[in-house]
């Protein structure tokens, strides 16, 4: 224990604890549930985040709605998406907040100009987030992005496969998105922080999002579609029949 | 001090009138190599030498021998053929690089240019200045310069084509020395002049003017009338209208074209001065790699924004130049620019790098913004214009029609947004979805069964652009959890997947 005691001591090792979260530069993810496991209480400035998740449409995008608003009004730098799966639809975007001039997509054609694209991009200084969907990543080219992301002050975003957090990643945030479908009214989402500075995994967070769809509607159509045999509309056919009319004795009042 | 400003309405008449000419006498040389080469080069016409470097006037050579003669001497002379029309262009190039001192630039073939300094001699703080300056100026680029001052057009093209020194009184007496057969004029009258044992100016000047013009014709003695300033003579200069060429020749093929970023960072250099001798800016310059024996190939470089930047002109070329693989030699590169935007005024930022909170709340930075565009212009250059767009929205109720692509430099406008909730991935194109009948009623599915959470919301209609709509959109919801945004195409009843709430 002595010898341990020593090298603490006389030596640079540091312990991951004794890593200050309220030091390091962040961005709020506008969900407090999540900044409070957040190191820093956000999403890193300048570093690379991984979400890992299996299928879109989970809210997975949804989720750095807040903090990419924020970023869109208070800096002039760009908000790059790098090769999304598919059109990020301008207007949703600006239902979230988000000042669409600050917003930039790029599609390289390669694996190669697409590493290129990002690291450029995260290393340029003039971009305050990159998102990304790589499909095969390696982990030393990760590292290099995350070096990129700390030099450019950039905040890179890479969704991954639920699969890749298995393996350890050079990522300075790991988290994982899980769908949550037993919430009435807004939609939710699971999370569980795999990787983050000096601390250790969190438990499962749940998210819910401020918008209203799991909501359900009344189904109007399904009105409509039923055979005209109920009850009350039967009635309401009676009373539509035509009256007589009045008697022409009124008329005569007046002549 | 007196000023020409309109072009054409110069007259080499007034009192205060200065012209300085620059004369070229290599240039013929010169179009093909401009650097200071060990390498004996030899222009020809007919196979005859016409004009050679130094080098090969060194060996030996001499005006008039035929190749095969300069071959003996040394057989590794190079020799060009003579190219009339590219020395031309090379002038008016010149021509456009001297629109940097005065406006009043004229070309005067074969190989010199006239420029009007009466306006300019104040801000290049006189003329033995100015002259450093063009000197100075010119030996950067590769050309080898006489220039001659007088009082009127001819006269300074006389001085300089005769290398005589500068001699600012009056005309007349200043060109007493020069000898006549620099006089551009018929050989046949300098050969009877000199018969008659007259061999400089003060000579002839001394001869009665109207025998003269009876023996010679009066192209002769108008001539001289214009030479000494007694007829004033309007000279054509330059349309203002900017254009860059320049070219580099290789005297041996350029194999390799990672070599060519030398000769590149020269051209791109001449351009920057160029462009900062007019105030100008580019968006978009082409590079032309060409050999003898292949079709030249040609590339575009374009800015997110006008810019004036050498270095990262360079650095956008070489991006580009780097994916060239199919020209295997090179030996002559060109540089052309052809559309110029007038550079606005930047005054230099006192607080270099600091970033103040704007109106708008943002934090701005010169640096910042110029970062910006550095990182569009690179990723344009490396892989396409179009690979890099903007988003805007767009006025238009139909889905696929709500929103654009735009250029990242243009100015959004602001639009109508739905208020109803849009997905934030949209897919290209509407994706058709299985669909099974219960109940008389169509259900959708995707590898699995679609609950539908929230809708209809009908979208019909586009009759005015011939595509027309007609769905009813919903929220539904996947097994997995992920919620799309599908719609029932009321015209045949089928499902289709049009957006993803990721």
């Amino acid at each position: 224990m002595s010898e341990l005691q020593n090298l603490m001591q006389s030596t640079g090792l540091w312990r991951a604890s004794s890593i200050d979260g309220q030091y390091l530069e962040s961005c709020p993810s506008g969900f407090e549930a999540l900044d409070r496991e957040l190191p820093g209480s956000g999403w890193p400035a300048n570093g690379i985040t991984e979400l890992l998740h299996d299928h879109a449409g989970i809210g997975e995008l949804r989720l750095l709605m807040p903090a990419l608003a924020q970023l869109s009004h208070s800096q002039t730098r760009w908000i790059l998406f790098v090769s999304p799966p598919y059109i990020p639809y301008a207007p949703a975007l600006t239902q979230a907040g988000i000042d669409l001039a600050r917003v930039l997509v790029c599609q390289p054609r390669n694996t190669k100009d697409y590493l290129w694209v990002m690291e450029k991009a995260l290393s340029s200084q003039s971009c305050s987030a990159v998102i990304a969907w790589p499909t095969r990543i390696l982990d030393k080219q990760v590292r290099r992005l995350q070096v990129a992301a700390r030099s450019g002050n950039c905040w890179g975003v890479l969704f991954r496969r639920e699969s890749a957090g298995v393996n350890a990643s050079p990522a300075e945030l790991r988290i994982r998105l899980r769908s949550h479908t037993h919430s009435k009214d807004h939609s939710a989402l699971s999370l569980k922080v795999i990787k983050r500075y000096g601390r250790w995994e969190s438990g499962d967070i749940l998210l819910h999002f401020d918008d209203e769809l799991h909501r359900p509607m009344p189904d109007f159509s399904e009105l409509m579609l039923q055979p005209f045999q109920s009850r009350d509309f039967k009635a309401t056919e009676h009373t539509l029949t035509p009256q007589p009319a009045p008697p022409a004795t009124v008329i005569h009042e007046y002549q | 001090m007196s000023t020409n400003n309109h072009p054409d309405s110069c007259s080499g008449d007034h009192v205060d009138s200065l012209w300085l000419c620059l004369h070229f006498p290599e240039l013929p040389v010169e179009v093909f190599s401009r650097q200071h080469t060990d390498t004996p080069l030899v222009v020809t016409s007919r196979q005859r030498v016409v004009f050679m470097n130094q080098c090969a006037r060194n060996m030996g050579i001499l005006v008039g021998s035929s190749m095969n003669t300069a071959l003996t001497i040394n057989n590794e002379v190079v020799s060009f053929e003579r190219d009339e029309p590219r020395e031309l262009e090379t002038l008016q190039q010149l021509a456009q690089w001297a629109y940097q001192f005065t406006p009043c630039v004229s070309i005067r073939t074969p190989a010199s240019l006239i420029l009007d300094v009466s306006g300019c001699l104040k801000l290049f703080k006189g003329l033995n200045n100015l002259k450093t300056k063009i000197h100075a100026g010119l030996e950067q680029l590769g050309f080898r310069v006489s220039m001659g001052v007088n009082r009127t057009p001819l006269a300074a093209l006389l001085f300089a084509e005769s290398a005589t020194p500068d001699n600012l009184e009056d005309t007349i007496s200043s060109l007493a020395p020069v000898p006549i057969h620099y006089l551009r004029i018929d050989e046949n009258i300098i050969d009877a002049l000199h018969s008659m044992g007259i061999s400089t100016c003060a000579q002839l000047f001394k001869l009665p003017g109207d025998g003269l013009n009876r023996r010679y014709g009066v192209f002769f003695t108008d001539y001289l009338a214009r030479l000494t300033g007694e007829k004033p003579d309007p000279q054509k200069f330059i349309s203002d209208k900017p254009r860059f060429r320049s070219d580099i020749t290789f005297m041996s093929d350029v194999t390799n074209l990672e070599s060519l970023v030398f000769p590149m960072k020269r051209l791109l250099g001449e351009l920057q001065a160029f462009l900062t001798g007019r105030k100008l800016q580019i968006s978009q310059f082409s590079f032309k790699l060409s050999h003898r024996s292949h079709s030249p190939r040609t590339f575009t470089v374009y800015l997110a924004s006008p810019d004036n930047d050498q270095q990262m002109f360079l650095m956008l070329s070489q991006l580009q130049l780097e994916k060239i693989n199919d020209m295997p030699e090179v030996d002559n590169l060109a540089l052309a620019a052809n559309h110029f935007f007038k550079a606005e005024t930047d005054s230099g930022d006192l607080f270099h790098g600091t970033r103040f909170m704007q109106k708008d709340g943002r934090m701005h930075s010169k640096a910042e913004e110029a970062r910006a565009t550095h990182l569009i212009n690179m990723m344009t250059a490396r892989l396409g214009p179009q690979s890099c767009f903007g988003l805007t929205a767009a006025n238009d109720h139909r889905p696929e029609l709500a929103w654009k692509p735009v250029q990242v430099s243009s100015r959004r406008d602001k639009h109508e947004v739905d208020e109803n909730t849009r997905p934030l991935f949209l897919l290209p194109e509407p994706k058709r979805l299985s669909s099974s009948r219960s109940s008389s009623k169509s259900v959708p599915s995707l590898s699995g069964r679609l609950e539908l959470l929230q809708g209809p919301e009908r979208i019909d209609f586009g009759w005015w652009d011939e595509r027309p709509v007609s769905r009813d959109y919903y929220i539904a919801r996947h097994a997995s959890g992920a919620l799309y945004w599908i719609f029932l195409n009321l015209k045949d009843d089928t499902w289709h997947l049009h957006g993803i709430f990721s």
